[in-house]
């Protein structure tokens, strides 16, 4: 038998109106990574929360080599050797590398004074063994997001953790960086670190994982070695029923060309872009992190500028200088960023939802409330949205339908032609499955998706074709007899320039 | 489910509910309280700082602010007397104050919106500049012997006070604003998520330039009813009044972080500082007493007020999950 | 970006290069009148009728500053007549005790310094010792002009003392707390009013920091409290006519044909305390002229500067006469004069 690292036995917590975790026990072996896999809700969050002291279980007792122990809280936590990376990054990108990294930590002499010798000495060494080529004096807004997220990934580690809690960590990382990740977390196994590793990617989950744990509904369902599992199974026991088919994919006809941006250029960000689409089609559009297809996107819409290139809808050409216009022309786009660009979100789903549509419930001097609910409850029937009332804030739904709810609201404006850009980022499997036939549906009834996606099978399962982008540039595109992650990536890298730009 | 009902509806209304604790309390502290005279009065007393927490709340609810308004105030309303007094025109004096209070808010919303200077910063600058402007203008002096002018803030029609009938009318145009207006709806949206809004084809830099514009109608006609009022032009009146509107508007639950308030919180928030004020006036409480009481209670007033609102947001969290775990 | 620096940095230097050049065009002396605020209705009448009397010497250049009610500013401005050299200093304090070590500066660096409205006494600096003698001494090395509180405040007070009704109750404005006038004026209305009238009942007493709009507020609440308010008793003019427009239409207060049931108090004789007293709703005032206290400034200013007396002798005190019903006119009259009163606001 080999050494217990951490053992929680029996946690129960349970808040007003609702038991979030009911008699959770697992272990983790030292030295391993153990995955916890379930659905957004499925209270891995809260389990998370209550390992690092930030919730206080109502029940239970949580091992650290086999004592009990209590963590009242993230300070004591970390005294333990506990360490977690958050999804929702923590950092504040005015101040440095250095000070980020030693940050709530910082060594000070006997006077209080913060010893920054040190701070820049310690800094240095730490860059230089990790491999990371930035100056510590840099301002972290400097830094892309994958780069601030290695660099919480490394802080967290390098906190003598004993027990490193990752939840999503590759959620905003390249796949260069992945790897990296994944050589770090080898290289942590080796010196007998313990990693509890959340993650939608069940790939990613079933490279790296020793054991699996699934939780459903705040209860274990099941905790085995990996190899004693496969994909469908966790799924299976995440969502509690067997998923058919992950990608409900219909082939149907598809009709004219509807939709086509020609010699779209923007100086150092994208150049020739040249795509159509036609009506009931889904077009993808694959690339890595940063190949210019969100931008792309953003300056089709109206988001951001263009220095030139046309825009054709139905064949004739049009003028879109901001999101107002794109949408009179039943052009709409549901943005990558669901925080940012998404959800406002201190205000109700109802308000949420109707906030493209304006137009159609306030008229002749009043707004037509009755009207707006009845049109959203509809919409929210029909695209299986769930919330409590249809004034609950937005903020409080989960990441899954807070998606539908955007989805709803471009839905209100009655699209021609949607691009969505990432539409299941962070969100979990049941949910994707549902987005996917709300696609479908949206093809079926004759209209036109072009989506972005850095998951190549989504865009394998759900495209009619593929667009690759690399580096600014299209550097291919496939149709559906075609798709394979092997030329797609090819594509994408840039290894291979297929000379035709769309059929 | 009922039960939750109730207490979400309680929990919606917090404000007004400290707003009549608050009553009842000053009925029992004075028996003259309650006398329609003095609740005229606090109604009277409320009505420049009303307009303005109007105009603080729907820049707040946007996400920005407005530290002029005091200054512009003042500004227009020492040209509205001046006019007055050489054309004796009622009218011509009004449109004097909402032109001077639409020029300098159109100051203020161009380098917000098109220079994207900190409102804080552009309207700072304003309110400097807009009182330097009164100053040069009268020469640091009163205007005096405003004749009918005073009917502004001092007339009564029947029963209630002009000053009290102009600020009921301006409550129902706001109220419309925010609830029957696609612009009120997009104020809470740019508020709530500014890059969200414009991503949903609206165009926040319009309803910037309408807010500014909108606050700078209300700074002009408070500057007028003010000035009637006390019956002088001061153009050093109403210092730091940007300050009462934005305590009423933040006091009646408008978040500065944006996306959330409503006409009748503000309305509320601005009752609660008045009847203080007037309570404490009446039992003769010295006014360095009077500060710390009052600056005690704002804080007590917002912190239950938020305290509510967020065990509402977790309910229906829990609720959620709830039918979640209900469907599953 | 650059341009802007560039312009900046030119319109700077420009500056610089003129100021020196426009001081040294004439040899007039330099003088600099430090008043306490812009925004205050005599503070800028006192700095309009410094301006005004500076005009009729040709030996005097005047420069007016303000402290914009502010004491931090107030240091600011007292240095920066260090700095920049003049020849004679005037300052109108906004809290003695805050400028009294900054004007104490200013006579140590050598240059004439005159406080005036108020006087800047030696207990500002060392604090205050109960010796009267020492208390009330001009401070050290400085001059003063000035107009005497309590005589002002006597004026309406020994007025008071025959007028006010027995057993009457009355209600005090007060200007702000520490202002060496505000102060002095509520000692004198106690030595020569609520001392003698033992049988006075003070029904409100409040700081409206010589604000017209806050003493309105006040008095608006005030009468809500039931009791008929015999006398209103105010620290300067502003108050006392903010308190009366807060019972303009008050029947209890002022009859349908205009006549009040209330005496009225008020000090300094503005503009509109002079309306208000022919309008019959202000009792009496006495006048704090500051066309006079500008004119003796600038007469001892005239005199020190060429030498024909010390500045330490600069120490006068100008006349409180009492306006009331009876010479209201005459006093209307100079600010007809003077503009501040136009014949239409008589008309009304």
């Amino acid at each position: 038998m080999e050494d217990i690292k951490l053992r929680v036995e029996g946690i129960e917590k349970s808040f007003p109106g609702v038991k979030a975790l009911s008699n959770i026990s697992f272990a983790v072996r030292k030295g391993t990574v153990h995955a916890l896999c379930g659905e957004n809700g499925a209270g891995k969050s809260t389990l998370m929360k209550v390992l690092t002291g930030l919730y206080k279980a109502d029940a239970g007792q949580i091992y650290i080599d086999e004592k009990p122990v209590e963590i009242k809280n993230p300070i004591q936590a970390r005294e333990y050797g506990i360490s977690m990376i958050a999804q929702e990054l923590n950092y504040v990108s005015e101040l440095s590398v250095e000070e980020n990294l030693f940050m709530g930590r910082l060594p000070v002499n006997r006077f209080g004074k913060v010893d920054w010798k040190k701070v820049r000495q310690e800094a240095v060494k730490f860059l230089k063994e990790e491999h990371l080529s930035y100056a510590p004096d840099q301002k972290l807004k400097t830094l892309t997001v994958s780069d601030i997220q290695m660099l919480e990934i490394i802080k967290a580690i390098t906190n003598n953790a004993q027990i490193v809690l990752m939840d999503e960590p590759t959620s905003s990382i390249s796949q260069k960086e992945v790897e990296l990740l994944f050589e770090k977390i080898a290289e942590l196994k080796a010196k007998g670190v313990s990693i509890v590793y959340i993650s939608h990617k069940m790939d990613e989950v079933f490279r790296i994982a020793d054991d699996i744990t699934v939780i459903r509904d705040g209860e274990v369902v099941s905790s085995d070695r990996a190899e004693n599992l496969d994909i469908d199974t966790v799924i299976a026991r995440m969502v509690g029923r067997k998923m058919e088919n992950v990608y409900p994919k219909e082939e149907m006809p598809i009709g004219e060309k509807v939709f086509e941006v020609k010699d779209f250029h923007q100086k150092g960000i994208f150049d020739n872009i040249n795509f159509y689409a036609r009506k009931g089609e889904i077009v993808g559009f694959a690339g890595l992190v940063g190949a210019g297809r969100t931008e792309v996107m953003r300056a089709v819409f109206g988001l951001d500028p263009k220095e030139g290139g046309t825009v054709l809808i139905d064949g004739q050409e049009v003028a879109i200088r901001s999101p107002e216009d794109a949408i009179s022309r039943k052009l709409i786009m549901l943005s990558e960023d669901r925080k940012e660009y998404g959800i406002v979100p201190v205000r109700s789903v109802t308000e949420n939802a109707s906030l493209a549509s304006l137009k159609n419930y306030f008229f002749k001097g009043f707004c037509h409330r009755q009207k707006e609910k009845e049109e959203v409850r509809e919409i929210f029937q029909k695209m299986d949205v769930k919330t409590p009332t249809l004034d609950t804030l937005i903020s409080s739904l989960s990441g899954g339908n807070a998606q539908k709810v955007l989805l709803a609201r471009w839905m209100l404006c009655e699209p021609e032609i949607m691009i969505l850009d990432e539409p299941t980022r962070g969100i979990d499997v049941g949910a994707k499955f549902e987005i996917y036939k709300l696609m479908t549906d949206i093809v079926r009834d004759g209209r036109t998706i072009v989506m972005v996606s850095s998951e190549l099978p989504e865009l394998i399962g759900m495209c009619d074709r593929i667009y690759v982008m690399c580096q600014g540039l299209i550097t291919g595109c496939l149709e559906r007899k075609d798709f394979s992650q092997e030329r797609i990536m090819m594509l994408a890298t840039g290894l291979l320039n297929s000379e035709q730009k769309g059929a | 489910m009922n039960k939750q009902k109730l207490s979400a509806y309680l929990q919606r209304f917090s404000i007004f509910i400290v707003l009549i604790v608050m009553f009842l309390v000053c009925s029992l502290l004075s028996p003259y309280f309650l006398t329609p005279n003095n609740l005229m009065n606090v109604a009277r007393q409320l009505c420049v700082g009303i307009l303005l927490a109007y105009a603080e709340m729907i820049l707040i609810v946007s996400g920005f602010l407005d530290l002029s308004i005091g200054s512009v105030l003042a500004l227009a309303g020492v040209l509205s007397v001046s006019c007055f007094k050489s054309t004796h025109s009622m009218l011509l004096a009004l449109l004097v104050a909402f032109a001077v209070g639409v020029v300098c808010n159109l100051i203020n919303a161009t380098f917000v919106a098109q220079f994207n200077v900190p409102a804080f910063i552009a309207t700072l600058g304003m309110q400097q500049v807009a009182r330097g402007v009164a100053l040069y203008y009268t020469g640091g002096a009163n205007i005096l012997q405003l004749g009918k002018f005073v009917k502004l803030g001092q007339g009564m029609l029947g029963p209630i006070p002009i000053p009290v009938l102009i600020v009921l009318v301006i409550t129902v145009i706001v109220w419309y604003l925010f609830n029957h207006t696609r612009y009120g709806r997009s104020l809470y949206a740019i508020g709530g998520n500014r890059k969200a809004a414009e991503a949903s084809g609206i165009n926040a830099k319009k309803s910037i330039y309408i807010s500014y514009i909108i606050c700078g109608l209300l700074a002009g006609l408070a500057g007028a009813i003010f000035m009637a009022r006390n019956n002088s032009g001061i153009p050093n009146g109403a210092v730091g009044y940007e300050m009462t509107g934005l305590t009423a508007a933040i006091v009646g639950g408008t978040s500065f972080s944006g996306g959330v308030g409503t006409v009748m919180g503000t309305v509320a928030g601005a009752f609660i500082i008045g009847f203080l004020e007037n309570i404490m006036n009446l039992i003769g409480v010295n006014s360095y007493i009077q500060s710390i009481i009052e600056g005690a209670i704002i804080v007590f007033a917002v912190a239950f007020d938020i305290r509510s609102k967020n065990r509402k947001t977790t309910k229906q969290i829990m609720a959620v999950k709830d039918e979640d775990a209900k469907k599953g | 970006m650059k341009k802007w620096k560039a312009l900046t940095a030119a319109a700077l230097s420009m500056a610089m290069v003129v100021t020196p050049v426009t001081a040294l065009a004439d040899d007039a002396y330099r003088v600099c009148f430090v008043a306490r605020a812009s925004a205050d209705t005599f503070a800028a009448w006192l700095t309009n009728e410094m301006k005004k009397a500076a005009e009729q010497y040709d030996d005097i250049e005047l420069t007016c500053v303000s402290g914009e009610a502010d004491d931090a500013e107030m240091a600011k401005q007292l240095e920066d007549c260090i700095t920049k050299q003049y020849d004679y200093v005037i300052v109108q304090s906004n809290n003695n005790a805050a400028q009294a070590p900054y004007v104490k500066a200013i006579a140590d660096a050598g240059i004439p310094v005159v406080t005036t409205n108020p006087t800047t006494h030696q207990c500002d600096l060392d604090g205050e010792t109960g010796d009267p003698e020492v208390d009330n001494a001009v401070m050290a090395g400085t001059g003063t002009v000035d107009a005497d509180p309590v005589a002002q405040a006597a004026v309406g007070a020994q007025r008071a003392v025959e007028e006010v009704p027995e057993n009457a109750n009355v209600v005090v404005f007060r200007g702000p707390s520490g202002n060496y006038h505000a102060e002095k004026r509520r000692e004198a209305w106690d030595t020569y009013f609520f001392d003698v009238r033992k049988d006075v009942n003070i029904l409100y007493e409040d700081y409206a920091n010589w604000n017209n709009d806050e003493a309105m507020a006040l008095m608006e609440t005030w009468v809500q409290g039931g009791t008929h308010i015999d006398a209103i008793i105010s620290m300067n003019d502003n108050m006392a006519a903010g308190a009366i427009e807060a019972v303009r239409n008050n029947t209890d207060y002022i009859a349908e044909d205009g006549t009040p049931s209330f005496l009225a108090y008020g000090v300094d004789g503005t503009a509109q305390g002079c309306l208000l007293i022919k309008e019959g709703l202000l009792t009496a005032t006495a006048l704090q002229n500051a066309a006079e206290i500008a004119q003796l400034n600038m007469d001892y200013c005239e005199k020190v500067l060429n030498g024909e007396m010390e500045y330490t002798d600069v120490n006068d005190y100008v006349d409180a006469p009492e306006i009331n019903a009876e010479n209201v006119d005459e006093f209307i009259q100079i600010y007809v004069e003077n503009g501040e009163i136009s014949e239409a606001d008589l008309a009304e």
